[in-house]
């Protein structure tokens, strides 16, 4: 009887061990669950992947003008070159803080300035989602930075100086979804490394927040409120659609790093997600800048006749094949050009990395897919067809030369 | 499951969300008089009607159809521009190898269905996506224009 009583209570103990073994692998999972679309509003992937390469075992490469070309490390958990020994705490102050293990300060081309507003148990979870990747063994080739921007812990004073303590507490004032969209747009989403200019000091600057910059030989666009030169004349179903898809009729399609992005990262936002970010976009201060947007309708386009110029010879052969002269995609919504950033800027900076660049967009039908120029086409018949293609749907003059296009050409990674 | 309406009909494919219409056309549906070209929208061999409007069928993927009626090549032969653009062709011997004319043949119905008596330059502007290695571009023009001239 003892003996039962006693088998009895060791089964108990050992059915409860499993039971609290099995709630903690459950809870582990729901963690790494959680953290797998935290890293997907973060957007990881994208930076932390070279092109063509494993995803998050890193090595694409940033050139900084002037400071030299940084390296995105290998962010699985391999032993060795990943992750794999980081602590949370470790994780945290690399993600938050800019420093990794051994007070390696980084270099903030990794946005840890806008991940310090992310709370710990938002890093946490990433990091639990990190960790149930395949560890591939990745060295990250040595960063080639410049003096003195060599010297690591000067970062230290550009810390204090920039980087925030930590989250931002909820507006009291604002709604949930305003406040929302504030975390996924400022912190996780990260939105203004790119779209904010810099200051001489590489940070984002406060007065000019969401007006727009040149990365990487694109341009950023304004993503502030204002009417003329930012979002403030798109609806919000266009920016719902254009967040969630990558495009929006009349508003034309995400190209070049914008692309990456609704690729990796915003197109897997839940619509309450994507509806908090347009909360919060439209909330931003005007910023006026140079580049204003020129809208020409479809019914407009369809006016104008036949145009004998090169570039209007070769757009309606090379071009309209997809994209239609009246602006309307001919196959898919995707290659609906008109009301398109690109086609407003008369420099046709975007516009003629797209052409030489070619664009990948990720879509839930596939990829949407716009082939590159090759050498078929010589530079000054590109630069024709940029500037019909301003003239005839952003009605501007456009000043496309061929000069533009080699220094263009000469930045695209040979395939 | 997707369900198409090609040629008239209603067809129930199970296909990929990505695969292209070109693809289910040919391969699922066994409707072979639509061409593959390029694959990449920029020759016209597949052209095909969507809702009335010539779109190349290699760069769109079926999941984005949704229930705008499809027509092939296969699908016309009871229409009249078609029956004439048909008789145009061989008045002229407008075809040399072939390959690229079910799609030349596709905008040029497209095209004259929105316009019967299209100027040499509206031809120029809606048949300049559709290549053609053997050159009949002349020929195409003038069986468009005598098209335009017999309804």
């Amino acid at each position: 009887m003892v003996r039962l009583g006693r088998r009895a209570a060791g089964m108990a103990v050992l059915a409860g061990m499993v039971l609290t073994c099995v709630a903690a692998r459950a809870q582990d999972a729901d963690l790494a669950r959680r953290g797998a679309y935290l890293e997907q509003a973060a957007d990881c992937e994208v930076c932390h992947t070279k092109p063509g390469g494993i995803p998050f075992a890193g090595g694409r490469a940033f050139d900084l003008p002037g400071i030299g070309t940084i390296y995105a490390p290998n962010i699985t958990p391999d032993h060795e070159t990943g992750i794999g020994r980081y602590t949370d705490a470790q994780f945290d102050a690399a993600v938050r803080r800019g420093v990794a293990p051994g007070w390696r300060h980084l270099y903030p081309v990794m946005p840890y300035a806008s991940y310090a507003r992310m709370t710990e148990g938002d890093v946490r979870a990433i990091r639990a989602y990190l960790m149930t990747l395949r560890p591939v063994h990745a060295p990250a080739p040595a960063n080639q930075v410049r003096f003195p921007y060599n010297i690591r812990v000067a970062m230290i004073g550009w810390n204090l100086l920039y980087r925030p303590s930590g989250p931002l507490a909820d507006d009291p004032g604002r709604s949930a979804a305003w406040n929302r969209g504030r975390y996924l747009v400022d912190a996780a989403g990260h939105c203004g490394e790119c779209h904010s200019p810099r200051n001489m000091l590489q940070a984002l600057s406060v007065t000019k927040s969401y007006a727009g910059a040149p990365i990487d030989g694109w341009l950023a666009y304004n993503i502030s409120s204002d009417v003329d030169s930012g979002i403030g004349a798109w609806s919000d179903p266009q920016l719902a659609a254009y967040l969630s898809t990558g495009h929006a009729d009349g508003r034309g399609t995400a190209v070049g790093p914008m692309a990456e992005v609704v690729s990796h990262s915003l197109r897997y936002l839940t619509p309450e997600d994507i509806a908090a970010m347009v909360t919060y976009l439209r909330s931003l201060p005007a910023r006026r800048s140079d580049e204003t947007v020129g809208v020409v309708s479809p019914e407009t386009l369809a006016q104008a006749g036949p145009n004998h110029s090169n570039g209007g010879r070769l757009f309606a052969g090379a071009c309209a094949g997809c994209h239609l002269t009246d602006g309307h995609g001919r196959q898919v919504d995707f290659a609906a050009l008109w009301g398109a950033r690109s086609l407003g800027e008369i420099d046709g900076r975007n516009l003629v990395r797209t052409m030489v660049e070619g664009v990948t967009l990720q879509s839930a039908h596939g990829a949407m897919i716009m082939p590159a120029f090759g050498p078929e086409y010589r530079n000054q018949d590109l630069a024709d067809i940029a500037n019909y293609a301003i003239g005839h749907f952003g009605n501007r003059v456009g000043h496309v030369t061929a000069e533009d296009v080699a220094a263009a050409r000469a930045t695209v990674p040979p395939s | 499951m997707l369900t198409l309406q090609v040629n008239g009909a209603a067809h129930q494919v199970d296909v990929p969300d990505d695969m292209p219409l070109l693809w289910v056309l040919r391969d699922v549906l066994g409707l072979p008089g639509t061409k593959f070209g390029c694959g990449i929208g920029e020759c016209g061999a597949c052209t095909v009607h969507v809702d009335g409007k010539a779109v190349r069928a290699c760069s769109l993927p079926a999941s984005l159809v949704g229930d705008r009626p499809v027509t092939t090549i296969e699908g016309l032969a009871e229409d009249e521009v078609a029956t004439e653009v048909t008789k145009a062709w061989l008045d002229i011997d407008v075809v040399q190898c072939g390959y690229c004319q079910p799609g030349q043949i596709m905008a040029a119905i497209a095209l004259l269905k929105s316009n019967l008596h299209p100027s040499d330059d509206e031809i120029d502007q809606a048949m300049s996506g559709n290549i053609c290695r053997c050159g009949t571009y002349r020929r195409i023009r003038a069986a468009i224009r005598n098209v335009a001239g017999a309804v």
